[in-house]
């Protein structure tokens, strides 16, 4: 993850650190820090090719000597021309980090933060402990984060200040990933280095470990390495470590598997040989490694070639999928997405460990389809606007007015606006509606067909069925009266036993009756059936 | 297990006669004849009762929730008449609108109370003992491990009209005592669960004439373990706007307008206009892109009229990516409709469902936009995805060439392709021996690649198509008596392609040269399909392969003593595989000499016969040669001499 470095210029920073060797001039404990940086830096560069780093420097103001870069030097050489400050303010180095990092990096990127001081808290109002005790801290940051403090001075020394028990106080407000460093005493140019060096060595760990592919594998780096998961969910708390065994367990095409979302990115970097160089070291033209032959370079071609992406298993019900991935540059390479640990996590593939070989040449079974469809898929009824109930009526009159043609459809309607009539009691409807259907039935024109009289008149009687009760009736008797099986819709005259299908299947009992509308018009009875 | 407050919701809708009453609100019904009605009496317009609007309210309610959320979240709704009437239960086949619609259609007219006497307690009571029944997930997890404490929380909403802030806070008192009371007798009973949590929101609503007597309150905690609010509502107008209020505070939702929508005019089918939908989503769809402070993104947020919750706006971006392309998504989120039945609304969610995706951009701050959001429908659901924005700790990688192995150019690609569509995944059923279908995949992949050579130049049976076949066949899981047969053919081509002298596809890089004799080439062939074979014996069909393969090893081992053709040539009629002889080419007696065995020849024996058979290839044998006595020698111009000697004897 990238770095940020923010270091401590104020003017107690030029102190001097006492040496025992009195042959050489003593060092400033900056300069000691400046070392410490460039050690850590170092390290970076070398085992960890694709990190950034950042470089900030605080005092009772803070300024960024250089943004995020992998170009390390840039930011050795601004180290070289340091100004002295006044007092420190942890307050304006959380600042500048917060400054920094958002412009670059926005709140979905995980940094470490190094605070590099000579344990000084501060004074006045703006020191460290007045602004723990104010919570004026602005922590934790908006971004996930792991904050070390080193803190450059006797051990003894700061321990008599309490300068490590504050700053373990802001390593806690900022989330509690990290920890304060101290060097072991005496306080020299060499404890600096093993200080920085341990640190280095702890948090910039690159990931070393296994693809598999069945019998084929590849030892592989991660980059840049995979952080633990470790959250809270809805219904678990949950805590994953990416293990060093990857697993690709099959394939699937990149279209099914439909941008899925990813916890975390990584770049599939061929593991350097033991001799070897740090990951990501372009390798010469004659370099043996380059002309040895890699599984990740045979297993990009063929996802490439394929259009499709690898289903890794990375640990306990933990998966994530590997495929081809080009920048915007021509320069394509392997990329791990880490999925969000479990099994279930990606509606649209299903179960992973229900995910078993699919016939050779059958079509794609993804994406599965919801058992239930949602209430954009199907045809509810919300009437909590007055546009809502209007265009529900306005379909029964449509099809109202190209009656005997629409029957059918007729019937659907006003079918669907009165089941919702009656379960949501809105029984005044029905009656306004029939009222609107009578309407339309004195307004016919003379040459109209004959069943569209008919079926007008049948449709208002039938919403006004004693079993629906009006919405002008106070007697609750009656009201209780409204058996179960008011569901089942209208039905248009003569259907016969087709009206005992009820609501749920209606639109069956549409399509049996298409076939036998003939026959209907001519064995009318003028029954209605419900 | 701990479960969240919104695992379990109760609805108690109150069914009062004060609830019968007209809300105030109406409907104008006159409109919708209109332009036929030139002298017609009016219609009447219609009023919805106060329980109509509070049916609708929780219908509405109960339909974002199970859009966004199909499980896990799950609502039931009591009836609370002269008895309180549960209309639903937990069970995940009640959890869907249509069954609701038609559970509530069913208890409606059942519920109605008809005195005086009536009361919320029976209502709070009944979505008391419903907190306590464990749901399908508490059931499973208390099944699995009886000793686990499992967290049960919950929420009941009730909607009624309130006469005063009295009735509100006795009604809150009633509850606080049961819930304690109902804690007290569930510690002990089978099937019961105690409410470690619970959160009770009073909705008063009146109509929309009246006037209000209860005041709202924030939530507050009542007791340690419950806590409570008062809202209130003009039923008509702000009852169903409230409940989206609710909605997203109990659900931690966030709103989205989808702005600049083009779509075709009813009217007049030429133009297009631009529309705007609202959509509700989980507010984590903005976790990663809205974060710092709230003046930042407050150019993105506006309110609509009559809700208290700000919606942020995303304008339509005209799609043209493909779907085969993988978006840096960092997360996906259900999204629902607010008004799911608008024309612009459905039209959006038809086009989605239809299989396109919608890019959404966002305006930033400093002027600019860019892609944050990208709708598309997965098997029938709306999803938006919160794709990456900013820069990546992952940008300027180095190219996959750059790294090992990318100097190495003869990689088997397609081979490598074909085992990548030969291994895909699909959704399984579980074997009868309980394991996984993942298993099985990685069984397979496993079988596929136990013997599978990276590049052309590490392997000469890799570099030979026709063994392709053979290949394909043994990586199965086992052989049929066919699929053996197949192999052994295989085989018998190869001996007899060795027989035959055929140069092996020979790859110029890597190991073996030009310089390698084929002799050498066709040994190492063998013993790679020798192994090969032998990796993959797992069943009898294939312990027969590989038995075919050690026997036509040996036999090609003595051939190189006694060049045993013939042998190989009848096996291969045998199995009834075509002679790849042409017709041309001279019988292969000519070629071979059988009775002379290679180990005797001399060094000029052996070039002449390479020489001869070299020769034979390239042109027809003289027939009078090949009918030719001892050795081979033959007078040339017989009949002439014969001729001659006609003459002369005359």
């Amino acid at each position: 993850m990238p770095t940020v470095l923010a270091l401590d210029v104020s003017l107690s920073m030029s102190r001097p650190v006492f040496q025992q060797d009195r042959s050489e001039e003593p060092p400033t404990v900056r300069q000691l820090a400046i070392k410490g940086i460039h050690a850590l830096l170092n390290h970076i560069h070398h085992n960890c090719k694709l990190e950034f780093a950042a470089l900030a420097v605080y005092s009772s103001m803070y300024e960024i000597l250089g943004s995020f870069t992998r170009d390390f030097d840039q930011l050795k050489s601004r180290l070289a021309s340091l100004a002295e400050y006044d007092k420190s303010c942890v307050e304006t180095a959380l600042l500048g980090v917060k400054a920094v990092v958002a412009e670059e990096w926005g709140s979905g990127t995980a940094c470490q933060v190094i605070i590099i001081s000579d344990g000084s808290l501060g004074v006045g109002d703006s020191s460290l402990r007045q602004l723990v005790a104010g919570s004026r801290l602005h922590l934790p940051f908006s971004f996930p984060c792991r904050l070390d403090v080193v803190l450059l001075g006797e051990r003894a020394e700061l321990e008599r200040r309490g300068a490590p028990a504050a700053f373990q106080r802001l390593v806690e407000l900022s989330g509690g990933e990290g920890a304060v460093h101290t060097p072991e005493p005496p306080l020299s140019a060499k404890s600096t280095l093993a200080l920085f060096r341990r640190l280095a060595e702890t948090n910039y760990a690159p990931f070393s470990g296994v693809l598999h592919c069945g019998g084929l594998s590849s030892r592989v780096t991660l980059c840049p390495p995979p952080q633990t998961y470790n959250r809270t969910r809805d219904f678990e708390a949950v805590k994953r470590t990416v293990s060093p065994e990857l697993r690709i367990c099959g394939f699937l095409s990149v279209a099914d598997v439909a941008s899925p979302p990813a916890f975390s990115r990584h770049l599939v970097l061929p593991a350097p040989s033991e001799s070897g160089d740090a990951p990501g070291e372009p390798c010469s033209e004659e370099d043996e490694n380059a002309r040895t032959a890699c599984f990740c370079v045979l297993l990009h071609g063929g996802l490439k070639r394929e259009n499709a992406a690898a289903l890794v298993n990375v640990g306990e019900d933990w998966y994530g999928i590997v495929y081809s991935w080009a920048d915007n540059k021509k320069k394509a390479n392997l990329m791990l997405s880490l999925f969000e640990p479990g099994t279930n996590v990606l509606p649209w593939l299903g179960d992973f460990t229900n995910l078993g070989p699919a016939v050779p040449g059958a079509p794609s079974p993804f994406p599965i389809k919801v058992s239930r469809k949602r209430s954009y898929q199907q045809t509810c009824v919300t009437w909590t606007r007055q546009s809502g109930l209007h265009s529900d009526v306005q379909k029964v009159l449509r099809h109202a007015r190209k009656l005997p043609d629409k029957t059918q459809n007729f019937y659907k309607e006003l079918n669907r606006l009165r089941s919702a009539a009656l379960s949501f009691g809105f029984y005044q409807v029905l009656e306004s509606v029939a009222v609107i259907l009578e309407r339309e039935c004195t307004l016919l024109p003379g040459n109209a067909h004959p069943d569209c009289a008919l079926q007008l008149t049948h449709a208002a009687t039938a919403l006004r069925h004693p079993e629906a009760p009006s919405a002008g009736q106070t007697d609750p008797a009656a009201q209780h009266a409204v058996p179960a099986g008011q569901l089942s819709g209208v039905t248009w005259p003569g259907r016969g036993e087709l009206g005992q299908w009820g609501c749920c299947g209606w639109v069956r009992a549409v399509r049996l009756s298409w076939s036998c509308r003939f026959v209907r018009r001519v064995d009318y009875h003028g029954a209605v059936v419900s | 297990m701990s479960y969240p407050l919104s695992h379990k919701t109760v609805f108690v809708l109150d069914c009062s006669p004060a609830m019968e009453r007209p809300c105030g609100h109406q409907f104008e019904m006159d409109s919708l004849s209109k332009g036929r009605s030139s002298g017609l009496i009016p219609l009447a317009p219609v009023t919805k009762t106060m329980w109509t609007c509070a049916v609708e309210a929780a219908v509405e309610y109960c339909r974002i929730v199970w859009d966004i959320y199909p499980s896990a979240r799950l609502i039931r709704l009591i009836a609370n008449g002269a008895q309180a009437v549960s209309v639903n239960d937990w069970t995940a086949a009640d959890q869907h609108l249509t069954t609701l619609m038609q559970q509530l259609a069913g208890v409606m007219g059942g519920v109605r109370s008809a005195g005086s006497q009536h009361s919320l307690h029976a209502g709070l009571a009944a979505a008391l003992h419903a907190l306590g029944e464990p749901s399908e997930a508490q059931r499973a997890d208390r099944a699995a491990d009886a000793a686990a404490k499992v967290m049960n929380r919950g929420r009941v909403v009730v909607v009624s009209q309130l006469a005063d802030d009295g009735q509100a806070r006795r009604l809150r008192e009633w509850f606080a005592d049961a819930l304690l009371q109902h804690n007290r007798t569930a510690d002990g009973a089978a099937g019961r669960l105690t409410v470690h949590s619970c959160e009770l929101v009073l909705v008063s609503v009146h109509p929309d004439t009246a006037e209000c007597g209860v005041t709202p309150r924030p939530p507050a905690p009542l007791s340690a373990i419950l806590s409570g609010s008062v809202v209130t509502a003009k039923a008509g107008t702000q009852l169903a706007p409230m409940m989206m209020n609710l909605v997203l505070s109990h659900y931690e939702l966030a709103s989205t307008t989808v702005t600049g929508i083009p779509m075709k005019e009813e009217q007049n089918s030429g133009s297009s206009a631009n529309y705007d939908v609202e959509l509700l989503h989980p507010a984590k769809a903005y976790e990663s892109i809205l974060q710092g402070s709230p003046a930042d993104h407050a150019h993105l947020r506006t309110r609509r009229d009559g809700c208290e919750y700000e919606t942020i706006t995303l304008k339509w971006c005209t799609p043209r990516t493909s779907s085969a392309e993988l978006h840096q998504c960092t997360s996906a989120s259900r999204v629902t409709p607010v008004d799911v039945n608008s024309r612009p609304s459905s039209c959006l969610t038809n086009f989605l469902l239809s299989g396109r995706a919608v890019m959404l951009e966002m305006p930033r701050r400093s002027g600019g936009k860019f892609v944050s959001h990208m709708l598309a429908a997965h098997g029938g659901e709306i999803f938006m995805h919160a794709l990456g924005s900013g820069r990546s700790v992952l940008e300027d990688p180095p190219s996959v060439s750059e790294g090992a192995g990318g100097r190495v150019t003869d990689y088997r690609i397609t081979e490598f392709g074909r085992l990548v569509s030969d291994n895909r995944l699909a959704p399984g059923e579980a074997s009868e021996e309980g394991g996984v279908p993942l298993h099985a995949a990685l069984e397979r992949l496993a079988r596929h690649t136990r013997v599978w050579p990276m590049t052309l130049s590490e392997s000469c049976l890799a570099a030979l198509p026709s063994l392709d076949s053979l290949t394909a066949l043994l990586v199965k899981d086992s052989l049929s008596t066919d699929e053996v047969l197949e192999c052994k053919k295989a085989v018998y081509n190869l001996v007899s392609m060795e027989a035959r002298h055929e140069p092996l596809p020979v790859t110029t890089s890597g190991a073996r040269g030009r310089g390698v004799k084929r002799e050498e080439q066709y040994r190492a062939l063998w013993s790679e399909l020798e192994a090969l074979v032998r990796a993959h014996c797992r069943s009898d069909g294939h312990q027969a392969a590989l038995e075919c393969v050690l026997e036509c090893r040996s036999q090609g081992r003595a051939a190189e003593e006694r060049l045993g053709l013939d042998q190989a040539m009848e096996e291969l009629d045998r199995c009834g595989a075509p002679v790849q002889d042409s017709p041309l080419s001279p019988p292969p007696t000519k070629r071979w000499r059988r009775d002379r065995p290679p180990a005797q020849l001399s060094l000029l024996e052996m070039w002449n016969q390479r020489v001869d058979a070299d020769n034979a290839l390239k042109r027809l044998e003289f027939s009078g040669r090949l009918n030719g006595g001892d050795n081979n020698i033959v007078k040339l111009y017989a009949k002439l001499d014969k001729d001659k000697g006609d003459e002369v004897k005359k």
